[in-house]
């Protein structure tokens, strides 16, 4: 269970001061599918970054799975994320020194694993991705498709409950975007990942079981689609 | 995949810029131990001077010779064990870029006064019993691929052969001394005074001057005093003297070229600046393009002090490896450098422990120095700064 209760979130711009959340309130159900939507400047990103403890609330609080993450020190918070929650990004964003291996391997260092146990999550991620046999190829090599898929292989290699996915179609032709939701989608099926996914794409956000929409930093509708919901935990 | 690798690799993103740059700490760390070495090299040589050794000369300065008739005087002090006259020749052999000492002496003073020559090859009853004869230093063997019974013509400069100045002098090498001390330079010839002598000015006329004269002094007897007594007794001329402890001989002849060791410093130090800031430069542009990268681990739940240490391995293992290679060099051209610098240093060149250890030391003060700053930057970064992501 994600709960967000009385955030509001500003940036100061120069002499501006941008209320990006204004005392947003949300409860997104554990083990579902949630598009975010809304337009540019809606506060969606800082929502998702909130509820991944890479930013703070100025006022309320976000609690994820029973954790409070205001209560958490930077160190805590760290691991907290590193247990708990994968990060899919719009860029992609895998090391560029690294092979697709090593990228999905890198979180796993973090955990209590011999190098051999590492080395076996990561390519069973890749695996689950369909990229194993490509897993010595450093990311310039690989298509747009293929980095998001090692992405989302990143995301979960540590078989964390959250997912958050920042526009992850949003660089990607139809075909790698439909390969990219159709991954996402069985992450929350057959796993049982909550996955929290921005988009400005409606076609994107119908594979998601339920679509909040956010505007101008408030609370606007929330719809479930007619996906089909599974084995969710 | 371990963290050494992630470290390497980010090193690796740019080649070129990281060979420049541990390059650049290899000159610096190989300049820094060399200068070292040389200003320790001169000051051990002072160090390991004999005090009881007392270096008579001309007060007015070293090159203004010595009349003859003082070392008689002087030896008739009683508290004087023994004297030996020291001109500089100034030949060379064969050409004139072989420049190296030769020491017209009294031959069997030479070896009561300095025991820590000590004779490898040959003989020493050789050398006394041959006028013509020469001791020379295994330094010179080496270089010049000489050996005992070789004859050796020497062009002079300062003293040419009265048979015209392109006749050589000649020499025959009857013994090759090792010193035991640093202070003792090991390229240097010494011939028979009586030779010089003879050779320059048959009928003794008009015999050389000695350029200095070295004293013993007895057993038991404050040197100072007879310092006092050698300078009093030519107090009046012909011509006034000055009497040194061989130590401080040896200081003053280094200072003869000015403030060496603040000379070394000097540009010892401007070389380790000069290479800390083109270090930082280089992290804080590693920094800069891994800033993204910073970001992404910090979302995968890399912490702060693991994003710290990140970029301070990379800044140490750039400059151990410079460090690294730049002692290494530093070592393996010793012996190489200590011929090539002998003829111009008055002590032997030697690269210390301790030299080495401050170089080791150096390097890690130039990683952590160079790493601090980016390091600490990668430490603070925010995440959400790091991905450029505030919408």
């Amino acid at each position: 269970m994600i709960r967000v209760q009385n955030v509001t979130k500003t940036y100061r711009r120069g002499a501006e001061t941008l209320r990006v959340l204004d005392d947003l309130s949300l409860e997104m159900e554990r083990g579902r599918f949630f598009a975010l939507m809304g337009p540019s400047g809606s506060g969606k990103t800082t929502l998702l970054n909130l509820i991944g403890g890479l930013d703070d609330p100025d006022s309320g609080s976000v609690v994820v799975d029973g954790v409070d993450l205001g209560s958490l020190s930077g160190a805590e918070l760290s691991a907290w994320r590193a247990q708990s929650v994968g990060f899919v990004f719009q860029g992609f964003n895998l090391i560029p020194v690294l092979t697709a291996l090593e990228n999905v391997e890198l979180p796993l260092t973090l955990a209590p694993l011999s190098r051999k146990e590492r080395r076996e999550h990561a390519e069973y991620a890749l695996e689950l991705v369909g990229l194993k046999d490509w897993a010595r190829h450093r990311p310039k090599q690989l298509s747009g498709g293929q980095e998001q898929r090692v992405a989302i292989a990143r995301a979960v290699a540590t078989d964390p409950k959250l997912i958050l996915a920042d526009e992850p179609t949003g660089d990607l032709d139809r075909d790698s975007a439909e390969q990219v939701l159709e991954l996402l989608g069985r992450l929350n099926r057959e796993l049982g990942k909550t996955v929290l996914m921005v988009t400005h794409d409606p076609h994107a956000a119908e594979h998601a079981r339920s679509i909040v929409h956010l505007d101008k930093g408030k609370l606007g509708t929330v719809g479930e689609t007619p996906i089909p919901e599974s084995t969710g935990a | 995949m371990t963290f050494l690798k992630l470290v390497v690799r980010n090193l690796l993103r740019h080649k070129v810029r990281t060979l420049l740059t541990v390059a650049s700490v290899l000159v610096g760390i190989f300049l820094m131990v060399l200068l070292r070495s040389l200003d320790s090299s001169l000051v051990a040589g002072a160090a390991a001077a004999e005090s009881d050794r007392l270096i008579v000369q001309s007060a007015v300065s070293l090159y203004v010779d010595l009349p003859l008739s003082y070392q008689a005087k002087i030896a008739s002090l009683p508290q004087v064990e023994s004297t030996c006259k020291w001109q500089w020749f100034g030949a060379y052999y064969q050409n004139e870029r072989n420049q190296f000492g030769q020491f017209a002496v009294d031959p069997e003073a030479l070896f009561d006064i300095y025991p820590e020559v000590e004779i490898v090859d040959g003989s020493k009853e050789g050398f006394l019993g041959n006028r013509r004869g020469c001791v020379v230093g295994e330094q010179l063997i080496t270089r010049f691929d000489w050996k005992v019974g070789d004859t050796i013509p020497l062009i002079g400069s300062l003293f040419p052969h009265p048979d015209g100045p392109d006749v050589a002098w000649e020499f025959q090498i009857e013994a090759v001394y090792r010193p035991t001390t640093t202070n003792f330079d090991r390229q240097t010839l010494f011939f028979h005074w009586d030779y010089f002598e003879k050779t320059l000015d048959p009928r003794g006329t008009t015999p050389p001057g000695m350029g200095t004269l070295v004293l013993q002094v007895a057993e038991g007897v404050e040197p100072t005093e007879v310092m006092a007594a050698v300078d009093a007794m030519f107090e009046n001329g012909p011509q006034r003297v000055q009497t040194t402890p061989e130590d401080e001989f040896q200081a003053q002849f280094i200072s003869m070229f000015g403030n060496v060791p603040l000379f070394l410093a000097s540009i010892g130090g401007a070389v380790l600046v000069a290479i800390l800031l083109a270090s930082v430069n280089t992290m804080l542009m590693a920094a800069r393009e891994q800033t993204y990268d910073i970001g992404v681990m910090k979302a995968l739940g890399f912490s702060d002090g693991r994003m710290f240490t990140l970029l301070a391995a990379q800044s140490m293992v750039l400059a151990l490896a410079g460090g690294g290679l730049g002692i290494a060099a530093a070592v393996v051209t010793q012996p190489g450098l200590a011929d090539l610098i002998a003829p111009y240093l008055p002590t032997q060149y030697v690269v210390g422990t301790g030299t080495l250890v401050l170089a080791a030391g150096i390097a890690v003060a130039l990683g952590l120095g160079a790493g601090a700053v980016p390091a600490l930057r990668a430490g603070r970064l925010r995440c959400v700064e790091a991905l450029g992501s505030t919408e």
